[in-house]
């Protein structure tokens, strides 16, 4: 991996220019949008790694892929050594956080498969909107239906959107509420700890920008969140986020589902 | 194993010179700091091959988790260390790469149908408002603010 030195050098270059910037905020009247170098460098790299312009190959986009997987671990190691001098924060923060992870995994569900139904989708609903699709969840949905399944192919295009564009929704939107006002910058840190590495940094990232004051805390209440959803995980949502959706979807389909033109599938 | 090794050197030194531009802390500063990260990183992926059971991500957080409190010897200058980088600066890269492996899902994002696009938007909002609002009620049920 240290031989892709060509993606090395422009992940510098970028970081260099990102950090240059800084933070950038932009008053839409209602609330904030929080611009920050890690955006900037997503940006960047989406560009540079776009198909028509030929600057890269598949080989080395999955490389990247790669290392940002690596990347993430020093995230979460710098993360966890800001967890043990502040323990006592934690546990006394314990209920919350508990409570917040049933969050966190009902709140696919419970607004996501309705809507889906509503709009027409069928069976991929399920596996639209059973958990948040990252890897792990792809895992157990081809396990049980198979990746051809129309439930695999509803995952499969979350996956793929959370790729494209994930990181910077979670960003603009954990930004903006935070503006608002309406919740408390640690209720905020706990909802970004989503279970997905990229999305978390930017959420958390946003969200640091948008209360400077807190950024310490907010680091690291999102961090804990992010590991019990990372722990939890797996076991919830094969013994309950799937089934639990694929229940609600026989339940729910014949009352809200819609015909669709092209018929049924 | 070595691979990776030298991979997290190499992010590490440029997470350094995005923490020197960005926060203005010097490399020689920075440098104990995050020796020391890309140790605890190096332990935690040992460990998750010894114990694969356990995610790496949870070794490598447990690793950092008791270097720093206080019943390690020497956390206290663990702590002071590490805190020399911003975790800001250190999710730039992760970003960056991230940004530069976009292109690969471009082609299967340009045939994806607008209801799963819609779908995913309400899916990642689902999952952090629901999350934010049940901390958010459990922390003014217990009157803390």
């Amino acid at each position: 991996m240290l031989k892709d030195w060509k993606l090395h050098i422009i992940v510098l270059f970028f970081v260099l220019i990102g950090e240059a910037i800084g933070v950038k905020q932009f008053n839409l009247g209602v609330g904030t949008i929080a611009l920050f170098p890690m955006l900037y460098v997503l940006l960047m790299g989406g560009v540079v790694s776009f198909p028509k312009l030929k600057l890269m190959n598949e080989v080395q986009m999955k490389r990247a892929a790669g290392i940002l997987g690596i990347s993430f671990l020093l995230f979460v190691a710098k993360l966890g050594s800001m967890l043990g001098p502040s323990l006592p924060k934690i546990f006394d923060a314990g209920v919350s956080l508990a409570v917040q992870e049933v969050g966190h995994v009902l709140g696919t569900i419970i607004i996501g498969l309705p809507i889906a139904l509503l709009i027409g989708m069928k069976r991929e609903a399920i596996g639209a909107t059973f958990s948040i699709d990252r890897e792990p969840n792809l895992a157990i949905i081809s396990e049980k239906y198979g990746a051809d399944s129309p439930e695999g192919r509803g995952a499969l295009g979350v996956y793929i959107c959370g790729t494209v564009f994930g990181a910077i929704y979670l960003a603009i939107l954990a930004g903006f509420l935070g503006s608002l006002g309406i919740f408390h910058p640690i209720s905020l840190a706990m909802g970004a700890g989503v279970g997905s590495g990229s999305m978390m940094a930017a959420a958390s990232g946003a969200l640091a920008v948008t209360f400077p004051n807190d950024a310490e805390d907010i680091a690291l209440f999102a961090a804990a969140a992010n590991l019990i959803s990372t722990i939890l995980g797996t076991y919830l949502c094969v013994f309950f986020s799937l089934p639990v959706t694929a229940r609600l979807y026989e339940w729910l389909e014949p009352k809200i589902g819609r015909t669709r033109k092209e018929g049924a599938k | 194993m070595l691979e990776k090794t030298k991979v997290l050197v190499l992010i590490g030194v440029i997470a350094i010179l995005g923490n020197w531009v960005g926060y203005g802390v010097s490399p020689v500063q920075a440098l104990p700091g995050m020796l020391l990260i890309v140790l605890f990183t190096v332990i935690g992926l040992g460990l998750n091959k010894l114990i694969p059971k356990m995610p790496a991500v949870v070794w490598i957080s447990l690793i950092a988790l008791i270097a720093t409190t206080p019943i390690f010897p020497g956390n206290e200058w663990i702590v002071a260390k590490t805190a020399e980088i911003n975790f800001m600066a250190l999710a730039t890269p992760i970003l960056a790469y991230a940004g530069l492996s976009l292109g690969k899902d471009l082609e299967s994002f340009k045939k994806l149908g607008w209801r799963i696009v819609v779908i995913s938007l309400v899916v990642y909002t689902g999952t952090f408002l629901f999350a934010t609002l049940f901390a958010e009620i459990v922390f003014k049920l217990q009157g803390r603010f």
